[in-house]
């Protein structure tokens, strides 16, 4: 058996041992200061009130009876409730949707400028999962080039409008035909595209 | 120990001497058993009441991953400013009553909520108010008790008689100003034409409910 003086295991101890560890500190600042960065950088993770949107959420998913209730259900609600009062109670489906587009018109011009620059699927980011108008209000957003897909929010809630409340006279096609089609339509003239809508219980909207 | 045992042995020593106001324990439990069919009756009611609400369906939903994937893309973005999960809905709001007010339409924007949830209010609101006695009724109907208040409202500050909560729609209509400019509505318009009138249609539904209103970052609405 090597017997081994205090001075030799001292020495080997540094030789090796001391090399590994300068090789391992030297390595993993990088591992570290890239997770530190990427928890600093990351906004999800600064936010300080993301309590009052799990409690939001909780309070949403809980609820069950007469029907499960989503993220989007108040959002969808409102939608419905404009078609059913400007556009087939007060016939303004025109000037609603105008209101609409006209309102935008800025940020449409600003996409518009994108799309000039990178293609006309910047017009369907710009209007799809690009602003929380849309992500908030479908469920899930499939990205194709050119193409986008989603579930239709209204068909479900409109069901269970029909069913609990009885208050509502627009048809799902209304929805599709006088609120969708057109807004999305006006919206991609304004950016200078042009879109080809499915509706359905998946919808789909295309470039063309 | 040894006091209260020495208590009970002289007490249990003590000849029974039936006071006026003592009730008998098979008399007592008589009652209570009388008082708990009632209650019984109570909450069989009012069970339909709160029914739709809270009901314990959050572990069984299989939904849950795309909720929680918009919330942390809502919580992800935060430029030109924060986004909360009630951006797109506050700004639908806005815009809807831009256009009402734009073509004099606001007091009927505000009547036909309160019309299209006439049966909420015939079903839940006015019987709870009816049987309790309880205005609150009204308050817990149009803010916790529906998704219209608590997927627009961070959060509600619950008391017996009043609501509070932080106005959900300067900000956005702030940002919106700054970022577009194209609304011709002010904070003002959202508070006198929107909020105020809406809450008024839903009173006159429940039978009259007086309320007030003090308008403001942390909005308070009372029962008088």
């Amino acid at each position: 058996m090597t017997e081994l003086t205090r001075r030799d295991f001292g020495k080997e101890t540094l030789k090796w041992g001391g090399a590994l560890s300068v090789l391992t500190v030297l390595n993993f600042p990088e591992v570290v200061l890239a997770f530190e960065n990427a928890m600093l950088k990351n906004p999800f993770l600064q936010r300080d009130d993301i309590e009052y949107a799990l409690k939001s959420l909780y309070t949403t998913y809980d609820t069950t009876s007469p029907y499960p209730h989503k993220f989007n259900e108040t959002l969808t609600k409102t939608h419905l409730r404009a078609v059913e009062l400007f556009i087939k109670k007060k016939g303004l489906a025109n000037k609603y949707v105008a209101h609409y587009i006209t309102t935008m018109e800025p940020l449409l011009a600003r996409i518009k400028k994108h799309i000039e620059k990178e293609g006309g699927d910047k017009g369907l980011e710009g209007m799809f999962e690009g602003t929380t108008c849309s992500y908030q209000l479908f469920e899930r957003i499939n990205i194709k080039p050119g193409e986008r897909s989603f579930p239709c929010p209204y068909k479900e809630v409109l069901g269970h409008i029909d069913k609990w409340l009885g208050t509502f006279t627009i048809k799902w096609e209304d929805v599709c035909n006088n609120w969708c089609i057109p807004t999305w339509s006006g919206f991609a003239k304004k950016m200078g595209i042009k879109v080809a809508v499915q509706p359905g219980d998946e919808c789909h909207v295309k470039l063309v | 120990m040894e006091n209260s045992t020495k208590k009970k042995r002289v007490d249990e020593t003590q000849p029974f001497v039936k006071k006026e106001n003592e009730m008998p324990r098979r008399i007592f439990t008589k009652k209570m058993v009388g008082l708990g069919i009632f209650s019984s009756l109570v909450a069989v009611s009012t069970a339909q009441l709160v029914s739709a609400w809270l009901d314990g369906g959050f572990h069984q939903r299989e939904d849950l991953a795309d909720a929680l994937k918009v919330l942390v893309k809502t919580y992800g973005n935060t430029r030109p400013y924060p986004h909360k999960f009630n951006d797109a809905l506050v700004k639908a709001l806005l815009r809807n009553l831009d256009f009402a007010v734009r073509h004099g339409l606001e007091k009927e924007w505000a009547d036909h909520e309160a019309d299209v949830l006439g049966a909420v209010f015939e079903r839940h609101i006015n019987p709870a108010i009816k049987k309790t006695g309880r205005k609150d009724f009204f308050l817990w109907g149009i803010f916790e008790r529906t998704s219209c208040s608590y997927q627009l409202y961070e959060h509600i500050d619950v008391k017996d008689g009043e609501r509070t909560f932080p106005c959900p729609y300067k900000p956005i209509l702030e940002e919106i100003q700054k970022g577009l400019g194209t609304y011709k509505i002010t904070w003002n318009d959202v508070c006198e034409k929107w909020c105020r009138l809406r809450w008024e249609a839903f009173a006159r539904k429940a039978g009259g409910v007086k309320f007030k209103v003090e308008p403001g970052e942390t909005c308070r609405v009372y029962t008088l």
